[in-house]
């Protein structure tokens, strides 16, 4: 446990101190790769000693070996002395032994350090009888070998005979004396070719041989020198019978192997990779860690957060146990709303808190939310306080979510509402009251959405004064339009859309079609309503104005009427001055004539003229008398006549004339046709458009003449249509139903057929219009009342 | 004195036998012609106008209320054809009507010298002769 525990915190060191831990990787496998080179190089370099020692042995052998062949030939050599000291058979001899020995390039024999005897001559005379003990530095290795009195080799030395050779003596005793010296000459190049150490030829070695100088004692190299090995790392072996000594010397000193500093190198680079990678693989627990810190943080703040969204918040939460509806946990201001402690609400359940009339209500969600069937619920409810009030709250339950299928807890929302609800009941009730307020208004009050373009609103009077229903109004597409009176339902929809576009409050008249078919004015008072200064709704009211539109319409009848009468009464004030006067003017005149006549025969006739004025003026006076009848005679019997019955009477009483003529009448009056009129008028009126269409009929046709009946805006017209002479209506529209006015140079045209005509049409009610153009015709049309 | 020519236009059969014994009398007169309304005496105007300049009327009297063309119409004719005309035309409304409008409706027509009511003297005539010659004269 202790040590657990210790390894723990010994691992924990290092995994809070990933830096640290990746440099002492780093340096512990540092220090393995570089032992393990230096190993490694020190085996290589074991390897190399091993392998030069070899080399050198095996020729430091053949040297050795050469020279002892070459101390066999100067024994043998030294046998050929005969028991008086004097050589015996030399060449012969010499001969089989430099034939034996192929190293050896000459023998000498060497009597007292003089030579004398030399095989093969040729080549050799220079050194014949050179005393070899004069000269220092060939006495002491002579002398030397004389005392060793063994076989030393002297030389490398420069050969008498030429070339470079070394020379190996024996010194030889003749009976105990010193005799000389047998001595074979080698040529160094052949000795070391021998040895292989001319062709040796290695990557890494070579070979040098030198000789302790007998006098000085010094070194001296024979080989080519190629550069001072003393700090090389080199072999060396003496070689006996001499002073010379062998040495194989590597090329490069002391190298460190270049493939092992490689490999050193690599191990080094990943000896520094693993330690990044440990510092990394360490850091990354280490950031996990400060992430689930971080996290940890979050979370903690989160929750505290939402505790105090929970228990500050300003609508209520509960948690309730979805099974047994028990309340787990509520907020403060849950708590607050009902009145209750926590652990008051904890005891209670959602039942028992619930208004008895919402009880079931609640417990049928509650099921279904944990059923699955819904997701949530919003319900109004009533709930129970501390002081056994009972207030309303607006509920928003759903489950908790968890894996689950079936939820186990649910989280309600709970807002006091009872203040929503007075408020709400408070306008409804000034709702209602002002919808009735609306109904009294004796006018339909409307609304109209801009935006939608449809009727949002129409007040019940509706029903009163047009006697459509509210829904009718509402629902039915234009039903505004369609119900319009058809004469203004174009200035009305027009009007009412240009004033859309302006938006101008506006007033204007137009006449409805009501449901059983009455006309009904109605006065539409329009107004805007804005909204950050966009009209958004136009509303108003439709005052029904018929009773006030029948009576203007009355007045401008009267108006009218009067207007007529007046006109009427002016005009015959101006046939009075004019027709009367024109009478009294002739007769002034004529009296003047008479007076001053200067014969009886011109008085005469001045009394003639006078007869005659006399009688136009009978005859106008009993047309004004006609015409004040017409206008005087109020209470005229009308009564129902068959009017063919009086076009025929017409007919007849102009008969001479027609037959006279040749007028063709084309009449289309039904034979029952009935109406309501003054019998002398009809009779009087027939008369006078017949005869005056005879009176102007065109010179260059026969007079074709129609009398129609017929219905004009449900009133009967007579129209009489003829194929005459026509009027000019341009000039005298304005005059044609005037008295005495005529219009064309017939002197039958007394100018007051039409006059008479008018009166009495006027008088029975009516209108008469003419239609007309010069050379084709004309048309009268009577409108009977 | 240079007696005159006069037209008189009036549909009227008695005025136009008064006015003959009238125009006698005066005795200021050359020739006088008489027309039923307007349009007669309007053609015969055009009519002469480019044969018989000699018998360019001085004087016209002229009526109002006339069939086929009235007093007033005679007066936009004359209004028309003025240009052609190489002689001052005096032209006076005589008319039995009393009434202010026609009055005032001949003032509106510069050619009409004067507006005189029914009956007509002798006086009348000869004064009408005399302030034309004044007047020509001035």
């Amino acid at each position: 446990m202790k040590t657990e525990k210790s390894w723990t915190n010994f691992t924990n060191w290092f995994a809070i101190r990933p830096r640290t831990s990746g440099f002492l990787v780093f340096i512990i496998l540092s220090i393995a790769v570089i032992s393990v080179s230096f190993l490694r190089n020190h085996i290589e370099r074991e390897d190399e000693r091993y392998e030069m020692n070899l080399i050198l042995s095996d020729a430091h052998q053949k040297i050795e070996q050469s020279l002892k062949n070459c101390y066999t030939t100067t024994v043998s050599l030294a046998l050929t002395l005969n028991d008086d000291g004097i050589p015996q058979n030399f060449d012969t001899i010499s001969k089989k032994l430099i034939k034996s020995n192929p190293l050896v390039s000459a023998v000498q024999l060497v009597p007292n350090g003089i030579i004398k005897y030399i095989y093969p001559m040729k080549g050799n005379e220079a050194a014949m009888d050179f005393n070899i003990l004069e000269l220092p530095n060939l006495k002491k290795e002579a002398l030397k070998s004389i005392e060793t009195q063994k076989i030393f080799f002297a030389g490398p030395l420069q050969l008498k005979q030429g070339g470079i050779g070394i020379v190996g003596r024996l010194p030889i005793y003749h009976k105990n004396n010193f005799w000389g010296f047998s001595a074979v000459v080698i040529k160094l190049d052949t000795l070391l070719e021998t040895c292989g150490i001319t062709s040796f030829n290695h990557s890494r070695y070579y070979f040098q041989i030198s000789k302790k100088d007998p006098q000085t004692a010094k070194e001296h190299f024979f080989l080519p020198l190629k550069r001072d090995f003393s700090k090389s790392y080199f072999l060396s072996k003496s070689i006996s019978d001499s002073d010379w000594k062998i040495y194989l010397i590597a090329k490069k000193a002391y190298t460190v192997y270049p493939q092992i500093l490689l490999r050193g190198i690599f191990g080094l680079i990943i000896a520094m990779l693993f330690g990044i990678l440990t510092a990394k693989l360490l850091k990354k627990p280490e950031e996990l860690g400060f992430l689930l810190k971080e996290q940890e943080a979050k979370l903690l703040k989160n929750e505290l957060k939402f505790k105090t969204i929970f228990d500050q918040a300003t609508i209520g939460f509960v948690i309730i146990e979805a099974e047994t509806g028990d309340f787990i946990e509520a907020n403060c201001k849950y708590c607050e709303m009902l009145g209750f402690t926590l652990d008051e609400i904890k005891e209670k359940g959602v039942k028992s808190i619930t208004h008895p009339d919402d009880v079931e209500k609640t417990l049928k969600n509650i099921k279904k939310l944990n059923e699955g069937k819904i997701s949530e619920y919003v319900s109004e409810k009533r709930t129970l306080t501390k002081n056994g009030n009972y207030i309303w709250v607006n509920l928003t339950v759903s489950p908790i979510l968890e894996t689950t299928d079936k939820p186990t807890t649910l989280i309600a929302f709970i807002q006091d509402i009872t203040k929503t609800k007075a408020t709400e009941a408070l306008i409804k009730k000034s709702q209602s009251r002002f919808k009735s307020l609306i109904d009294t208004i004796d006018g339909i009050v409307w609304e109209y959405d801009l935006e939608t373009m449809t009727s949002t609103f129409v007040s019940k009077k509706i029903e009163h004064l047009l006697g459509y229903s509210v829904e009718d109004f509402l629902e039915i597409p234009n039903f505004w339009e369609d119900h319009i009176h058809p004469e203004d339902r174009e200035y009305a929809i027009s009007l009412s859309a240009r004033e859309n576009k302006n938006y101008t409050n506006h007033v204007y008249e137009y006449r409805m079609i009501s449901k059983n078919g009455k006309v009904i004015w109605i006065r539409d008072i329009m107004n805007y309503v804005f909204e950050d200064g966009k009209p958004v709704i136009s509303r108003g009211i439709m005052i029904d104005i018929t009773i006030m539109k029948e009576a203007e319409n009355d007045l401008n009848n009267s108006l009218q009427l009067v207007t007529e009468q007046n006109k009427r009464l002016l005009n015959f004030s101006y046939i009075v001055s004019h027709n009367l006067r024109s009478h009294t003017s002739n007769i002034e005149s004529i009296l003047y004539l008479i007076e001053s006549a200067e014969s009886e025969d011109e008085r005469n006739e001045m009394m003639q003229l006078l007869k005659s004025v006399s009688n136009s003026l009978d005859e106008t006076m009993k047309h004004l008398n006609e015409v004040v009848n017409i206008n005087t005679n109020i209470n005229l019997v009308t009564k129902p006549l068959i009017l063919n019955n009086y076009v025929n009477k017409a007919k007849d009483i102009l008969s001479e004339q027609i037959q006279l003529n040749d007028v063709n009448f084309i009449t289309n009056i039904p034979d029952d046709a009935v109406i309501n009129y003054n019998s002398a008028y009809l009779e009087s009126i027939i008369y006078n458009l017949i005869s005056n269409a005879i009176r102007y009929k065109h010179d260059e046709r026969k007079l074709l003449m129609s009398i129609n009946l017929y219905k004009e805006n449900d009133k009967d017209v007579l129209e009489f249509t003829d194929n005459g002479i026509g009027i000019d209506l341009e000039r005298n529209g304005d005059k044609i139903f005037g008295m005495y006015k005529t219009f064309s140079d017939n002197v039958d045209a007394r100018g007051i057929g039409l006059f008479i005509t008018k009166n009495q049409v006027d008088a029975m009610g009516g209108t008469i219009t003419v239609d007309s153009k010069l050379n084709v015709g004309s048309t009268f049309k009577i409108y009977i009342k | 004195m240079n007696k005159k020519i006069i037209w008189i236009i009036d549909d009227d059969a008695i005025y136009q036998t008064i006015i003959n014994k009238l125009i006698q009398k005066s005795g200021v007169f050359s020739t006088h012609s008489s027309f039923m309304n307007g349009k007669e005496a309007i053609t015969t105007l055009n009519t002469i106008l480019e044969i018989h300049e000699e018998f360019i009327p001085d004087i016209i009297l002229l009526d109002i209320n006339m069939p086929v063309m009235d007093g007033w119409e005679f007066m936009e004719e004359i209004k028309r054809i003025k240009s052609k005309i190489n002689k001052q035309i005096i032209i006076y409304i005589v008319s039995s009507s009393i009434a202010i409008e026609d009055r005032n409706k001949s003032k509106t027509f510069t050619d009409i010298i004067g507006y005189i009511p029914k009956p007509i003297s002798v006086e009348d005539l000869i004064a009408i002769v005399q302030s034309d010659e004044n007047s020509a004269g001035n």
